[in-house]
């Protein structure tokens, strides 16, 4: 397999594809700020080309039995070059087309979602940066752009959650998602590090096909440093508690960036240099585990949220921490599978969560669900279809995905991931209609529907049609599983794609019904006192809302371990070690200064005899040495 | 015969000390000495810039005219220049001296581009002689200075006994060679060098250099006379004295072919104990001139670096040094000059607030004082770059190690001052300092060439390359 230039008209639709948002960013940072509706207008339609690129190039390359690249060098220092370029495969293709879709079709729902907020222009310009950002990052062909890319998108994702700078709780989330990411970024850049120095190169197809010059050890290092930027920006276990808190941005950005895309370029990224990360099996293990411990974690913080969006937040770690079992598993095209029907029904759940929240003023969903959220009938349509889809309910997009997952993990060589497997379908199930019930099936009608928006501007039809279209892919995406994983799947020694256990293809949709019905028992029949199992044990409970005390631990390592003791250590040394040596050095050269200054004071006769015996003691010395 | 068109530059120096002679037989009028002096310094400028490319030999091969001579003379006569320039405000010197004053300054200019173009051992004592008589005369010139003539006297003193050392050594080196002549001893010297005669003689026949360029031992004169001095003599000795001292300096180091391990250890001592004397004694210091004096002891110290490495990189980084210094030493002492009241002395908490008073002044003082110190993008920066990649070349990387720990001891002082020209509030409101237009032009020239020199030194290095290439074997 070797790699092949990109035609130009590839090329072409490749670049405009990325830099198009990015020219809409710059118009409208520096002409439109203050003209809403142009810079509206402007972002959307950028997003549009870049929506009509992606799927030019898709159509065009469908068939594609070799990877494309191209590149061009952008700086060049002795030897090493950094290059900018397009790597076209299969992978990055699919990518493309669903990260522009997507920010194509959450534009246009922010138009009437955003519709009277103060920076309405500086919203879209952000958007438009962050659909470069991700453009840029899905179409590198080596890390080194990968890395500028991923931390441009960190950026966008910073301004977007602290969108509403106003408020405390949202410029403190946004530090904490980029600061949290960054400490995954900081292991990256090691990795990369590695990979330049050691290995030699950061061209993808180099690393992949194993043309590299690292030892096995070094191979698990790299991997395993690379590892933490993918935990950092898909908020896996443990770098995993800023996901919830980043739901203060306004609701398209959470559906966009903090479920559909941006948090899927961690797995991306992983998919991306799947073969080199299978060359060492210490590295496979390592993401299964983690992905595991995110999937089952994130879930029992989603049995017991009342906060709408908090549960799709921790619903989206799960799921990533599925896509990144599958792909531990060597289910590559299972996993890649996995985040594209995921980007659709989350974006969905988001974007139906964001009508409800915005017609009802809270977040809450049993105050939405006193309050009359099923009335809002195509909100409620559309999210109950997006929830089966998650939940893994045949013939919804998310069965298919899920069943491709299963069949990777029955692969393993251990049983034990696959039962953490089947228990996360269960829990998906549990937690996902214990929502949709608790909305459909108030216990306690508010006294008359005087809630539909407090002043607030009622869901706007561009945003209904969103949802539609997004429900419809959610439906139909299921049933272009097999072509679709044809395409993706990579000649790997390590993917097992393909894979059928039918037990474990049994069990999952049997899970996941019984998950439902669960739900039903607890929240949705009327007999029931919306009480779910976890909250009746109380400590149980307690540990599931308080995020397994993650935070705490966190507060706890910045608070004693960095601050008290690495960064109070190091000024100590400073005060103490450091400038008591400086302070004694400095005090003995200033009095020896002294001492000189005050022998420049003597008298003609001394001074003159010092010059004369030093020329006359000089030569003499010299003359016997 | 002598072709006398070589000598036009000198004879012109001669003919405007004349022009002042007989302005001191009538009465002082200090405004026409100071307009007759900016312009004849001006055009004498002019005229050696204008034969830098004079070639040749005169007066029976004693006077060489060559590129290295011309240039120095043209930087002697920038020293020259930019001295007459400070001298609007000559209220250190008695009204009616003021002619005397411009007349000395000529005659010592003279004497110094005599220096640089003699190559015989006895027109080197004879110019090196008339250059200090002047200069001594000139540091007493300052009208009530508390310790009347004692300083000047001590540097005539000193500079008495260092000629008479360096003359034992003329003497020394004459008997053994039974020639003065430098194109003459060039053959010889390098391979008689470590006969005891030759080494005694040749080595004390520096003393009188050393002095010149106040390299330690000799340099103990300095801080007395800096501080008895008129501002802008001592900004004369900082500056064109001190170029005169590189080009006579490199000139007879050059003589010994580089290749004597005993002449370079007695240099390089020298060399260390200049800059570690100077810089030290330089930290203790209140007063300005006689800080600036002890700093120029160190940088003769680091000039030394580049004189005893004795290859293309050296030279090259000594006369660099010696144009860097005298820029950047002449833009202190405009500050100097400005900053005090009627010729006073001032200290370094005189200048507190200088950001406000003159702002240009104050950069213009930053940026001598990064350069100084040696920080990029200084044309000091650039000067001791070279001098230290001599040094490395020849393998001395311990001496560059012990001068960097003196760039660091020196860095104390010069921050200090410059921490008194920005930080320091001062204690009642001064007045603010008049900066007339063309000295604000002078100052921005100062601040260009101080920069650009950091950043485009290659142009300049290229020329002091030239210079240097009749020096080497």
């Amino acid at each position: 397999m070797l790699l092949q230039p990109v035609p130009e008209i590839s090329l072409f639709l490749a670049w405009a594809a990325a830099v198009v948002p990015l020219a809409a960013f710059g118009l409208i940072l520096v002409f439109l700020r203050g003209l809403p509706r142009a810079a509206a207008g402007t972002s959307v339609a950028a997003a549009a080309v870049s929506l009509i690129c992606a799927v030019c190039l898709l159509v065009r390359h469908l068939g594609m039995d070799a990877p494309l690249q191209s590149s061009v060098t952008w700086m060049a220092s002795g030897d090493f070059e950094i290059a900018v370029g397009v790597l076209l495969d299969p992978l990055s293709l699919v990518m493309l087309v669903i990260v522009t879709c997507i920010a194509f079709l959450v534009q246009v729902y922010s138009l009437g979602y955003m519709a009277g907020d103060a920076g309405y222009g500086r919203y879209f310009g952000f958007m438009s940066l962050f659909a470069w950002a991700m453009a840029g990052l899905v179409l590198a062909p080596n890390i080194l752009q990968v890395f500028i890319f991923w931390e441009l998108v960190g950026v966008s994702s910073y301004l977007l959650i602290g969108f509403w700078y106003e408020k405390f709780s949202a410029t403190r989330a946004g530090k904490k998602a980029f600061i949290m990411t960054r400490a995954g970024d900081t292991l990256f850049f090691w990795g990369w590090l590695i990979l330049l120095v050691w290995g030699g190169t950061l061209q993808i197809f180099e690393l992949n096909s194993g043309a590299h010059g690292l030892s096995s050890a070094m191979t698990t290092a790299s991997a395993l440093l690379v590892f933490g930027g993918i935990i950092g920006k898909s908020a896996q276990f443990p770098l995993m508690t800023w996901l919830p808190d980043a739901m203060e941005g306004p609701t398209p950005v959470s559906a966009l960036l903090h479920s559909a895309t941006m948090v899927a370029a961690g797995v991306f990224l992983l998919g991306r240099l799947f073969p080199f990360f299978s060359q060492s099996d210490t590295v496979m293990t390592v993401c299964m585990a983690v992905g595991t411990v995110s999937m089952l974690l994130s879930a029992t913080m989603a049995m017991v949220s009342r906060d709408i969006k908090q549960v799709w937040a921790y619903s989206t770690i799960s799921q990533l921490g599925f896509m990144i079992m599958a792909l531990g598993a060597g289910g590559y095209a299972a996993g890649i599978f996995h985040l594209t029907t995921h980007a659709g029904f989350k974006a969905l759940l988001f974007l139906c969560a964001g009508v409800l929240i915005h017609a009802h003023d809270t977040n809450d969903m049993f105050v939405i669900g006193r309050a009359g959220g099923r009335r809002m009938k195509t909100a409620m349509v559309c999210m109950t279809a997006g929830a089966l889809a998650l939940a893994g309910i045949w013939p919804f997009s998310g069965f298919f995905s899920k069943e491709a997952i299963m069949g990777a993990l029955a692969a393993a060589d251990n049983p034990v991931w696959l039962f953490c497997g089947l228990a996360g379908v269960f829990l998906t199930a549990y937690y996902t209609f214990r929502l949709i019930f608790i909305i459909l099936f108030p216990r306690t009608q508010a006294a008359g529907a005087n809630s539909h928006g407090h002043g607030s501007v009622p869901a706007s039809a561009a945003m209904y049609a969103v949802l539609v279209i997004l429900a419809v892919i959610t439906l139909a995406a299921g049933f272009f599983a097999q072509g679709f994983q044809d395409f993706i799947s990579i000649h790997s020694p390590h993917a097992k794609d393909g894979h059928t256990a039918f037990l474990a293809h049994i069990a999952s949709p049997v899970l996941a019904v019984a998950g439902i019905f669960a739900a039903w028992m607890q929240f949705g029949r009327s007999a029931s006192d919306q009480v779910g199992f976890a909250e009746k044990i109380g400590p149980v409970g307690r540990l599931f809302a308080s995020r397994w005390y993650l935070d705490h631990v966190y507060a706890w390592i910045t608070d004693r371990v960095l601050d008290r003791g690495i960064a109070e250590g190091a000024r100590r040394t400073e005060n103490r070690v450091i400038e008591g040596a400086l302070a004694m050095i400095t005090g003995w050269v200033v009095i020896c200064g002294r001492m000189a200054a005050g022998w420049h004071r003597a008298m003609i006769q001394p001074k003159l005899m010092v010059a004369v015996a030093v020329m006359f003691g000089l030569t003499l010395i010299l003359l016997v040495v | 015969m002598t072709d006398w068109i070589l000598f036009i530059p000198e004879l012109y120096t001669l003919a405007a000390g004349g022009v002042f002679f007989f302005f001191c037989l009538g009465r002082g009028r200090p405004g026409r000495d100071y307009a007759a002096a900016m312009m004849l310094s001006a055009a004498g400028l002019v005229l050696t810039v204008c034969t830098a490319g004079f070639e040749g030999l005169v007066f029976e091969g004693v006077y060489q005219v060559d590129l290295y001579s011309q240039v120095f003379k043209a930087l002697i006569y920038s020293g020259f220049f930019l001295t007459v320039c400070l001298c609007a405000d000559l209220s250190g010197v008695d009204k009616a001296r003021h002619s005397e004053f411009y007349l000395l300054l000529c005659l010592s200019t003279l004497a110094m581009m005599l220096l640089a173009s003699s190559v015989h051992l006895l027109t080197i004592y004879i110019s090196l002689e008339i250059s200090s008589y002047s200069l001594y005369v000139l540091v007493y010139f300052r009208r009530g200075y508390p310790k009347g003539a004692a300083p000047a006297f001590q540097y005539f003193v000193f500079g008495a006994a260092s000629s008479a050392v360096m003359l034992f050594g003329f003497a020394l080196v004459y008997g053994a060679f039974g020639t003065a002549h430098m194109a003459e001893l060039m053959g010889q010297v390098p391979a008689r060098i470590n006969e005891p005669v030759v080494f005694t003689g040749f080595v004390l026949s520096l003393s009188g250099f050393f002095f010149k360029l106040a390299v330690f031992p000799f340099h103990l004169w300095a801080p007395d006379a800096y501080e008895a001095a008129p501002h802008q003599v001592s900004a004369y000795i900082a500056t064109a004295s001190k170029v005169a001292a590189i080009a006579i300096l490199v000139r007879m180091i050059a003589l010994t072919g580089g290749q004597s391990d005993r002449v370079a250890w007695v240099l390089i001592f020298v060399s260390v104990a200049s800059m570690t004397a100077g810089n030290l004694a330089a930290m203790a210091q209140k007063d300005i001139k006689r800080l600036l004096a002890f700093s120029s002891v160190a940088h003769a110290g680091y000039v030394m670096i580049g004189i005893l490495s004795a290859n293309a990189m050296g030279y090259t980084g000594a006369i660099f040094y010696g144009l860097s210094l005298m820029v950047m030493k002449f833009t202190c002492f405009m500050v100097v000059v400005k900053a005090a009241d009627g010729g006073r002395n001032i200290k370094t908490d005189a200048l507190a607030g200088l950001h406000q008073r003159a702002p240009v002044l104050a950069l213009a003082l930053l940026l001598a004082l990064f350069g100084l110190a040696g920080i990029p993008p200084t044309i000091g920066f650039t000067a001791k770059l070279l001098v230290f990649k001599a040094a490395m070349e020849q393998g001395l990387l311990w001496l560059v190690i012990i001068a960097m720990l003196n760039v660091v001891i020196s860095l104390y002082y010069y921050l200090g001052v410059l921490k008194a020209a920005y930080f320091t509030a001062p204690a009642s409101q001064p007045r603010a300092i008049a900066v007339s237009l063309p000295f604000r032009l002078l100052a921005l020239a100062m601040i260009v060439f101080m920069v650009a020199g950091g950043l485009y030194p290659r142009y300049m290095t290229a020329l002091a390359g030239a210079m240097t290439a009749g020096l080497l074997p």
